[in-house]
């Protein structure tokens, strides 16, 4: 069974902004949800989501975690070093 | 439903199966920690080791919490947690032994934490105090443990023929007397529901349905009628009882000398 990356984001009260905390492994959605609730649980979140790291793109990046989704286009100027 | 009541409230035969309620409640949940911690290590990945860990450490925050209720019939709880034997323990069958593989680990998630959680459901609804104050922080904590059941059923239903089939076994062996356990129907039972303190039968076994019927269908496997064989009323349970070595681990033998209340 293939897994996929799902990014994990939190935030500790309500209007504070959501942090990126860690990310799981899992087949789905629902399994992702689980795994980041019961990996991530050293704080008593006020809200907690998943998202597959598929769906974010790079924008200014063609290196890191998300460059798999990297565009091809340019890089938005000043985002190399 | 008239208002809350506790335990010196109510007359000694409701009492009586009030107490083997909670009793059997607790031992089902430390039993079931146990048995998830045996997989800790073995899951099929990480994640799923950690939420086979925080879901250990749930059931036994459970246990804690339900065995501190025998303090409302003027018990202490560390004779009732710590000394018993195995023959005593009133948990669900299905524990008495070790899962072996991970589609009986599956289908304890789904079968046994579920109707646990669906019995605790009752439990809340009820006109305990104790109950009504403590258990709903546990059935939004168990709330992931369904979630996580339901979403390894479906994976392994939907997997290989090997995976299907024995996730088809495992559920299968352990349904009957965990639908016992769940709705007794026998005369301490019956006192429960009487008094207001848990809901009826019928309506636990309709709301076990609900939640987890499509998913066992949808698996090949149809809930069955419930297996009163060998039932025992003192306890709440069928036949057995769970392996000394688990009931050793459950009352820290080990750990005598270390113990801290």
């Amino acid at each position: 069974m293939k897994e996929a990356v799902f990014d994990v984001f939190a935030r500790k009260e309500r209007g504070d902004m959501l942090q990126h905390i860690g990310y799981v492994d899992a087949m789905d959605a629902e399994l992702a949800r689980v795994y980041a609730w019961k990996t991530y649980d050293e704080q008593n979140w006020f809200e907690m989501c998943v998202v597959p790291r598929a769906a974010i793109f790079p924008v200014n990046r063609t290196d890191g975690p998300f460059a798999g989704n990297a565009t091809g286009r340019a890089p938005v100027q000043g985002g190399q070093p | 439903m008239s208002g809350p009541v506790n335990a010196p409230d109510l007359s000694e035969a409701t009492r009586a199966a009030l107490r083997r309620h909670v009793l059997s409640l607790a031992d089902s949940k430390r039993i079931l920690g146990l048995r998830y911690s045996d997989w800790l290590l073995g899951a099929p990945s990480i994640e799923t080791g950690i939420a086979a860990s925080s879901m250990a450490q749930d059931e036994w925050g459970h246990a804690r919490l339900l065995y501190a209720m025998l303090k409302d019939f003027g018990e202490d709880p560390t004779g009732v947690e710590h000394d018993r034997p195995a023959e005593c323990y009133a948990s669900v069958p299905a524990l008495d032994e070790p899962f072996a593989d991970w589609a009986a680990f599956v289908a304890a998630m789904v079968v046994v934490d579920g109707a646990l959680a669906t019995a605790l459901e009752g439990f809340a609804g009820g006109r305990y105090e104790p109950a009504q104050s403590r258990v709903p922080k546990m059935l939004a904590e168990e709330a992931f443990h369904r979630d996580l059941g339901l979403a390894w059923l479906r994976r392994l239903r939907d997997g290989s023929d090997e995976a299907r089939a024995r996730i088809a076994a495992a559920l299968e062996a352990v349904l009957p007397a965990t639908l016992a356990w769940l709705a007794p129907g026998d005369a301490a039972f019956q006192a429960l529901v009487e008094a207001e303190l848990t809901a009826p039968g019928a309506d636990l076994a309709a709301r076990f349905q609900a939640v987890y019927g499509e998913a066992l269908r949808a698996g090949g496997v149809e809930i069955p009628e419930p297996d009163f064989t060998g039932w025992d009323e003192a306890r709440g349970r069928g036949a057995g009882a769970p392996s000394d070595e688990v009931v050793e681990r459950a009352r820290g033998d080990r750990n005598r000398a270390l113990l801290v209340e």
